[in-house]
């Protein structure tokens, strides 16, 4: 599938054929985009650990639901679960070396070894590492693992797979996965085929372009032009928005069809 | 208790449910007369009225914002598994009851879910 359509076709599947088993190899693809993402200081802040929904024992499934996600987690066949890995920092030092051996970081933008060892290491990641607490470093991390997330999800629709992030109890996991101490939970993202059409009623509503990003300054809307959505609604990035009209219908069918309330 | 003196359509909360499944889930609920006789089941099984019940699932603290009730909820759960396993001998038959209950719940803005039931 082309970039495009790939990105207009992701949206968030809430029900899954749950019986259908999903092919290992296309976890896979999903965890080979993940690593491959953009990710600060060339440290994967991202881990995570693929569990198959029928080899969790049934107390901890029902332990993991939240309010907000207890149904998609029991659809769903394969459950991805994500954590940031704040030792990741550790080894950010020799990662950046790497990079200049390598030829991504250059003296072309003052980097060396030693710019790595006496100032970037010293003056900006060791107070990071050291602080794992703090807000901003929180933040960066969870960017980090964000976009690795966004480009397994991306991954999973190019192979005809819904997906869902989706928030758990993260205690009621670890008996099962044994996740280190000094990972922090963050969502587990559920994966299946799809119960519902792909389409799941239509793109979601969102803010026009122009209420949520500015060009210059803060309050001067970044301006759409026209002739380039309609390249993007020909590409198929952008779609149909929801409802569909027969959403309404498919998702009578859907209750219907898993016993689920109206 | 909270007897029932009027019809259940008259009940705010029935009102609210209706007004749920026309406009959420796209249902006439009048179409389906077994509804109402299942929630009329529950609330003789309960001796509580629609608008009790619902309020049974809440806490109400003077001066607080109304919060969900862990426990009214809880055991609200428990009393629609025991009312959908007094239902007919056919599993989907029995889910419906259970769930015709937790709809009207659910629309009036209380967390209940069952999982699948196929
Ligand atoms: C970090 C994150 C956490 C989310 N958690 C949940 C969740 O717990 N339950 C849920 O149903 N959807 C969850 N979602 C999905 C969003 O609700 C969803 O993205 C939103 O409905 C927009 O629709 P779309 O993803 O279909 O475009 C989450 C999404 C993200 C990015």
């Amino acid at each position: 599938m082309e970039f495009k359509e790939v990105v207009g076709r992701r949206r968030s599947i809430r029900y899954f054929q749950s019986w259908r088993k999903v092919e290992r190899e296309k976890i896979q693809i999903m965890l080979e985009a993940a690593r491959l993402a953009s990710c600060a200081v060339n440290a994967t802040f991202l881990k995570a650990i693929v569990v198959i929904r029928d080899n969790i024992p049934r107390e901890t499934l029902d332990a993991l639901k939240t309010p907000v996600s207890a149904l998609t987690i029991e659809l769903a066949p394969v459950h991805i679960y994500t954590y940031v890995d704040m030792a990741a920092y550790k080894g950010a030092q020799a990662r950046l070396k790497k990079l200049v051996d390598v030829g991504a970081l250059n003296a072309t933008h003052g980097w060396s070894h030693k710019f790595v060892d006496e100032f970037v290491w010293p003056n900006i990641l060791k107070p990071l590492a050291d602080n794992p607490n703090l807000a901003s470093v929180a933040a960066s991390a969870a960017s980090d693992a964000g976009i690795a997330i966004c480009q397994a999800m991306l991954a999973g629709v190019d192979e005809g797979l819904g997906v869902c992030l989706t928030a758990f109890q993260h205690d009621a996991i670890n008996k099962l996965v044994k996740a280190p101490k000094e990972w922090i939970p963050l969502f587990v993202l559920l994966v299946g085929y799809p119960a519902e059409s792909w389409e799941a009623g239509g793109q979601r509503p969102r803010p026009p372009l122009e209420e949520i990003f500015f060009e210059g300054e803060y309050g001067k809307p970044f301006k759409a032009d026209p002739k380039v959505t309609e390249q993007m609604k020909a590409a198929k990035m952008i779609q149909a928005p929801a409802p569909l009209p027969w959403r309404k219908e498919e998702i009578k069918a859907l209750a219907r069809m898993f016993g689920l309330p109206e | 208790m909270a007897s029932i003196d009027k019809p259940l359509e008259e009940y705010d909360s029935v009102k609210i449910w209706y007004q749920g499944l026309r406009e959420q889930s796209g249902v006439e609920p009048t179409e389906d007369k077994s509804r109402l006789e299942l929630l009329a089941e529950f609330c003789a099984t309960l001796e509580l009225d629609p608008d009790a019940i619902v309020a049974a699932c809440l806490l109400r603290k003077e001066g607080k914002e109304t919060k969900i009730s862990i426990k009214g909820r809880r055991s609200m759960a428990e009393r629609i598994t025991d009312f959908q396993a007094k239902g007919g001998a056919e599993g989907r038959e029995q889910a419906k009851r259970g769930n015709t209950i937790r709809s009207f719940l659910i629309h009036n803005g209380i967390l209940l879910q069952s999982g699948i039931q196929i």
